[in-house]
């Protein structure tokens, strides 16, 4: 460590306890991995606990991590992919647990930089249109881009459109982003606005591939939120390792702070340090405010108390970047995009065995079947299983290939469509190996505050990985316990969720677990 | 005074009080382990979970305030997440109370059945050993409820222990895995006090093995300074000596909080060369026992003798750091006005 260097950093870097995720970031960048001699001169010089700063540096995966680490990706994607032989082969490299570009997988980083280089496959949809590509503010603008921002809708007549679309959050829990507005409206005190753009979900990238391809619309719907809720700061809260997308929103919040576009308001990136678990809204705002990502009690919902105790409209990057084409063409044409019922279109991150893996925005209702079919390039062999949403959506087996990627179309299947991130196995990976492996991300990613999470993932995944050799260390009915317990006394999502996919797992391949029946071996 | 519903019995509680504190004063105990009244709610070993009318989930009374007309159960299927969590506590705890303290966790595995179905194989944590002679730790014993961290947080407000790490990783250890010596600790035992397992314990060279709740408690008055913390010493029934200092959270002023002395600086007690009586120097030049009337004749006599001989200003007095506010008050006064000296001083200013 260079201490001469290290000492005229500490001095520049700002004191409040809401910058220490920032300044342990650029201690890390700029002088390496955040050990106990550097964790305690930032702490002395911020006036925080020794031992506060040592607990958040400990959390996070990256802090105590060169800047310029190898991290091979072992999500499930990856893994099924060829990710441990790529780990095997690739010296010194760090096994993390998802990097966010399973559309390449196996995916690597080497600092800053992705391997295999990124690329994009996707399409241009009604709503988003990824197909843009914005490479700056004046081609959004030419693409009828800031129109509403120039020309700002009152905020009844936002909420109206946003219920008449029924656009509900597209980070995984679905909750009516128009009711969301309206509440933090409705609070006493000046708001905050956040962008969630924590993306960690396993197989999913939709919110990357806006941030890289339309970095301009993310913030001009941000802005929106901002000015008509009167929020003068907003946040954008990034994962670490979304570096092209860190870039593209750097340079676009530059380019309307150049035009103009940022009078009387402040948008931060806010870039996290490697925790999964971050991405929970109440853990989002604990990370923001200096300390552990680690899930409030709920209530108070963040629309009421929330970034620093004030009200905040905490949206996932997805959901704002449907808001400009529903104000502009309205929320009831919105709508009547879906099928069979479904309102709208979605980003839908199509990964593994398919033919284009990739991002596409196609109306929300369509199957499994139409959504490779038609978009990513069909299926490149006989499917094994398919996870319809993300790591805690389900484990879905070939039969539903043809089942309605809604909540209604998948209730039958005891799964969601979560984060619409398709995940298609071949029949060579084994649920089995699938759904260890997803109890793995689970219980590594757990913030550890509430036994159910901590111990009862751990658990599982122990338990499946001795179950592909035939070992059973828990009965059938033990394992239904601890999941109900799991479900109903987690304190936050990950908990609640992770269930889901073990009860998939059981129900579609129930010889797969065989052992656990006969008891304990 | 709001009103609500307690297994379907109408009662009261005050506006906003805890689930867990109302069902207690209508005698219904709902168990925690992560809970501490000194400290603010953390609902985290969700030991306590509470059904509440309309509520999707089942809430942590630890946690949770009533409201006017909640409708809370506290039985029925919801004891069975009781007897899982303990199952789940219980899978990595691999070390029962190491320095005889006692163990909450334990005490509810008995009452409800619950047993581990197996031990998590990733269960064992680093060892850790302190050189310092006051506080152990077995972080086998830990089951991360984080009292003990922030209790150092919340009450103490220093720096000695930390929550580090996430998921199965996550341990509590002295900041960077320090002995406490180099941390901010001043070892005044609060976070072992916290301890609902005993994996943070008094490290005494004999007598505490024995198991805390075989010893007899006497209640009395720390002598250590003016505060008067109110404390229990604690006697091996056999030896009737002291073995440990511990005191609860009802006892004024202290709130159950103690000191580095308070908590483990009672060894004098047994000590042999404790004065047990008062002793004068003879013409011999030793010291001899004698009454108390004999040594403050003594003592009085021999100050009045200095000051005929020198002056008032050749005396000086120095008061213990031990006496009370009103003895340090008496000390001067005999000083200014019985002796006529200003020369007064306490080891308790600086």
């Amino acid at each position: 460590m260079d201490v001469l260097r290290a000492t005229v950093l500490l001095a520049e870097l700002p004191l409040e306890r809401t910058r220490l995720l920032d300044n342990l970031g650029r201690i890390r960048r700029e002088i390496g991995p955040i050990g106990p001699e550097l964790s305690d001169a930032l702490a002395d010089h911020m006036n925080i606990r020794r031992g506060e700063v040592h607990e958040v540096v400990s959390f996070y995966s990256f802090l105590q991590v060169s800047a310029d680490a190898v991290r091979v990706c072992t999500g499930p994607v990856c893994d099924c992919f060829g990710a441990r032989e790529l780990l095997e082969r690739t010296p010194g490299a760090i096994e993390v647990a998802c990097l966010g570009h399973c559309d390449l997988a196996p995916a690597m980083t080497r600092g800053d930089e992705i391997v295999p280089q990124v690329t994009h496959s996707t399409n241009n949809g009604p709503a988003v249109g990824l197909g843009a590509r914005d490479e700056t503010l004046a081609e959004y603008a030419a693409r009828g881009g800031l129109d509403l921002l120039r020309n700002l809708p009152p905020l009844e007549r936002i909420v109206g459109e946003l219920k008449a679309s029924s656009l509900a959050g597209f980070g995984g829990a679905g909750f009516p982003t128009g009711v969301k507005w309206e509440a933090v409206s409705q609070e006493q005190g000046l708001p905050f606005v956040v962008v969630n753009a924590d993306e960690g979900e396993p197989g999913t990238i939709k919110d990357r591939y806006v941030m890289e391809l339309r970095p301009h619309l993310l913030i001009e719907a941000t802005l929106i939120a901002m000015r008509s809720l009167d929020a003068t700061e907003g946040y954008i809260y990034l994962r670490e390792e979304y570096a092209t997308a860190r870039q593209r929103l750097f340079r676009g919040i530059e380019e309307f702070q150049a035009a103009g576009l940022l009078e009387g308001l402040s948008l931060e990136l806010v870039i996290g340090a490697g925790a999964y678990i971050a991405g929970e809204e109440t853990a989002m705002l604990e990370s923001m405010e200096g300390r552990r990502a680690m899930p409030r009690l709920k209530p108070p919902f963040p629309s009421q108390v929330g970034y620093l105790g004030r009200p905040t409209l905490i949206n996932n990057v997805e959901t704002l970047a449907h808001i400009p084409a529903i104000l502009r063409n309205g929320g009831e044409w919105w709508a009547d995009l879906g099928m069979r019922g479904a309102s709208g279109t979605r980003l839908w991150s199509v990964t593994g065995a398919v033919g284009t893996p990739g991002c596409y925005e196609a109306p929300s209702g369509l199957t499994t079947r139409e959504l490779v079919d038609e978009y990513a390039g069909g299926f490149t062999g006989d499917v094994g299983s398919i996870v319809p949403g993300g790591a805690a959506s389900g484990i879905l087996p070939p039969a539903a290939i043809d089942a309605p990627l809604t909540r209604d179309g998948l209730r039958e299947y005891d799964a969601g469509p979560g984060s619409a991130a398709v995940q298609v196995f071949p029949t060579s990976y084994s649920p089995l190996r699938l759904l260890a492996e997803t109890m793995r991300f689970f219980a590594e990613e757990s913030c550890q505050k509430c036994t159910p999470c901590r111990i009862g993932n751990r658990a599982l995944h122990h338990l499946f990985e001795e179950l592909v050799h035939g070992k059973a260390a828990m009965t059938r009915e033990k394992v239904d316990e601890w999941l109900l317990a799991m479900e109903k006394t987690s304190i936050c999502g990950l908990g609640q969720s992770s269930p889901f996919p073990v009860r998939n797992a059981m129900e579609w391949w129930p010889e797969l677990f065989a052992p656990l029946e006969q008891g304990v071996a | 005074m709001v009103e609500f519903t307690l297994d379907g019995r109408k009662v009261d509680a005050n506006e906003g009080e805890l689930i867990v504190h109302a069902a207690a004063r209508h005698g219904t105990f709902i168990p925690t382990l992560c809970h501490d009244d000194k400290l603010d709610p953390y609902g985290g070993c969700r030991m306590c979970v509470v059904d509440v009318e309309g509520a999707p989930r089942p809430l942590p009374a630890c946690a949770t305030r009533i409201t006017e007309g909640m409708a809370v159960s506290t039985n029925g299927p919801i004891t069975d997440f009781q007897r899982t969590l303990t199952e789940m506590l219980l899978s990595e705890h691999l070390s029962t109370s190491p320095g005889g303290r006692p163990n909450e966790l334990l005490d509810l595995a008995n009452e409800l059945g619950a047993e581990a179905p197996f031990v998590l194989p990733d269960a064992k944590r680093e060892e850790y050993d302190d050189r310092n002679q006051l506080m152990g730790y077995d972080p086998d014993a830990c089951i991360l409820c984080n009292r003990c961290v922030r209790y150092t947080q919340e009450v103490m407000q220093c720096s000695a222990l930390s929550l580090e790490g996430r998921g199965g990783d996550a341990r509590i250890v002295p900041t960077w895995g320090l002995s406490w010596l180099d941390t901010e600790c001043e070892l005044c035992g609060g976070c072992l006090s916290v301890c609902p397992t005993g994996a943070i314990y008094e490290k005494f060279e004999e007598g505490t093995k024995a198991p805390e709740r075989s010893l007899e408690q006497v209640r009395t008055t720390c002598t250590f300074c003016g505060v008067g913390c109110q404390v229990d010493l604690n006697l091996d029934p056999q030896t009737k000596h002291i073995v440990k200092v511990t005191s609860k959270s009802e006892y004024l002023p202290n709130e159950g909080n103690l000191c580095v002395k308070g908590r483990f600086a009672f060894n004098f007690v047994h000590h042999p060369d404790r004065l047990t009586q008062p002793l004068v120097r003879g013409d011999d030049g030793e010291l001899h026992p004698t009454t108390w009337e004999h040594a403050i004749e003594t003592t009085a006599t021999s100050l009045k003798k200095t000051i005929a001989e020198h002056g008032s200003q050749s005396v000086g007095f120095l008061a213990s750091a031990r006496l009370t506010n009103e003895e340090n008050y008496l000390i001067q006064k005999l000083a200014r006005t019985g002796v006529g000296t200003n020369s007064v001083h306490s080891c308790e200013s600086t």
